[in-house]
């Protein structure tokens, strides 16, 4: 198996460049003098060239250029704490939820209950609530990511072979050392899962929350870039939000990774 | 210290059958004694129990009437001083070899660098010195199984439960691995249960033989193997090893 993963590798790594070169020349040609208009779909040209003045602001082609790491800045810290908010509630309960029968009776269908109404569902009353902006964000994030992470540690929790805690129990390990030893380290995978899953959301109710009226963010600088017309803006925050949703999820598995909580033997 | 003998008197255990209204009866009125530092083997047809009444000297089972007392104390729950061997190795999958065997010291609080150099210690006994940094998955069936009889050897248990733990093993390493199981024994005189298939095994290893019924799981007779030690694989050649030996089989077939 070690041997072959590398090859099959390689062989997608060919495969997965034939589509995005092939839309890549479409859109080029597509943008050339006569055909599609540019205030409907810039040039991979001037998009590059709005990208880096986004993030330098050597041109000044934009309103916005040069203000990226204040956009984005603003942007990770909710998603940050809208995440850690998510995880803080929904890796302690899922972990209750997967190990006592009493923890999953009394909360588990209220919880599936909740989760039924799509998230996005709750942006009217979240606007009641919290008004615009800010609040209203951050419990959109992170009611979103909680039930994700909840779901997924409790179903990790919970399958965990009764072996293992057996043998962990023959071992001599004690309640809490089972814990810590056993299920925590056996539930990770399914955790990760969810709390990868969490993220992901995070991010697209980041855009959602910051869509309602905030100042900074990369929502608030797309909202902006429509009203004033400029599509290459908001084809730019679009891609800076899916580098960096990417970037965040390599850092919460590496994370895992570097705490030795995501051993290879152990994936495969 | 307190003697590592034990006794079970009367021990009955039923499971509820799946979707049933109904209760399988796994054992039966079971009495057992070993001494301590005595080396027993339970031959038994498949699905007699033998796996079930070692959970329950273990500790991982309760019985539904009878009682279980090891050490002059009721069985309540696992303890290290009861080593088991599962009849699959049961590894954590998460850590490797090492961290494997290391796992009971830590939890007994021993200092990490003692600890060890009594696990390479035991790797080596195993025959698996160099595979400390591998994975479970990493490993063949055998091995995997000579890790669990590390892990668990290396706490220095008053008493070891073992089920078929050589049973995936070829030849050669089983041999090995009994004979390292006799050379343990011999200077640390635990106390063995030890369930097995290979009545060649059994009367190779043990100081007494008992033998189970079918289910509802009774042991029918118990056989003290005579033959003085060290036994020599050519003990197994003598007529008096077979006459027991197809006498046990007899049994095993009524
Ligand atoms: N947790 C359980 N729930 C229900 N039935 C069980 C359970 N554990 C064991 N049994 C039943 O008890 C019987 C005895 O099982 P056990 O594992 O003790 O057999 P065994 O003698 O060890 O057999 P083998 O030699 O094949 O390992 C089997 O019929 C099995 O189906
Ligand atoms: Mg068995």
């Amino acid at each position: 198996m070690k041997v072959r993963m590398p090859e099959n590798y390689e062989r997608a790594d060919i495969a997965g460049f034939i589509l995005p070169v092939s839309l890549f020349t479409i859109w080029y040609v597509a943008t050339q003098d006569g055909g599609v208009p540019a205030y409907l779909l810039p040039s991979p040209r001037d998009l590059i060239l709005t990208a880096l003045d986004f993030v330098t602001g050597s041109e000044s082609l934009t309103p916005y250029a040069g203000t990226f790491s204040v956009h984005s800045l603003a942007s990770v810290k909710r998603v940050l704490s809208g995440f850690c908010l998510a995880a803080a509630v929904g890796l302690p309960l899922g972990f209750l939820t997967g190990r006592i029968a009493l923890a999953k009776t009394s909360l588990d269908p209220t919880v599936h209950l909740i989760r039924i109404v799509p998230g996005i569902g709750w942006l009217p009353l979240a606007m009641v609530w919290f008004g615009v902006g800010e609040k209203t964000t951050l419990f959109l994030i992170s009611l979103a990511a909680f039930f994700p992470i909840y779901v997924n540690a409790a179903q990790g929790a919970s399958s965990v072979s009764p072996m293992l805690v057996r043998a962990g129990r023959m071992l001599g390990a004690n309640d809490l050392a089972i814990f810590t030893t056993v299920i925590f380290p056996a539930a990770i995978p399914s955790t990760v899962a969810g709390l990868r899953l969490g993220l992901g959301l995070s991010w697209a109710y980041l855009v959602l929350g910051e869509l309602t009226g905030v100042t900074h963010g990369l929502g608030a600088v797309m909202m902006d870039a429509r009203m004033l017309g400029n599509v290459e803006m908001i084809l730019v925050s679009m891609i800076f939000i899916g580098i960096l949703g990417r970037i965040s999820d390599m850092i919460l598995v590496g994370s895992f990774r570097k705490l030795n909580l995501l051993k290879r033997g152990f994936e495969e | 210290m307190k003697a590592a003998n034990i006794s079970a008197t009367d021990i009955s255990k039923s499971f509820s059958i799946p979707d049933e209204n109904d209760l399988l009866h796994v054992l039966e009125d079971i009495h057992f004694e070993i001494r301590e530092g005595e080396f027993v083997t339970i031959l038994g047809p498949s699905g007699c129990g033998k796996s079930t009444f070692l959970n329950i000297l273990a500790g991982f089972e309760e019985v539904d009437s009878g009682y279980a007392i090891c050490c002059g104390e009721p069985i309540t729950g696992p303890s290290p001083e009861r080593a088991v061997v599962f009849q699959s190795p049961v590894l954590f999958p998460w850590l490797d070899v090492k961290d494997n065997i290391m796992y009971g010291l830590k939890q007994l609080g021993k200092k990490k660098d003692e600890s060890e150099t009594l696990s390479l210690e035991y790797l080596e006994a195993v025959g698996l010195e160099g595979f400390g940094n591998y994975y479970p998955v990493q490993l063949s069936g055998g091995m995997q199984q000579r890790v669990a009889l590390a892990r668990s050897l290396v706490l220095g248990p008053k008493v070891l439960l073992m089920d078929e733990p050589f049973a995936a093993l070829d030849a050669q390493t089983r041999y090995n691995m009994q004979q390292l199981l006799l050379q343990l024994w011999e200077n640390n005189q635990q106390t063995i249960v030890f369930i097995t298939h290979d009545v060649e095994e059994a009367l190779l290893l043990s100081d007494r033989v008992c033998i189970m019924s079918k289910r509802p799981g009774s042991i029918i007779e118990q056989i003290a193997v005579p033959f003085e030690r060290p036994r020599p694989i050519s003990l197994t050649g003598t007529s008096e090893f077979s006459m027991l030996k197809s006498h046990i089989l007899s049994r095993l077939l009524t």
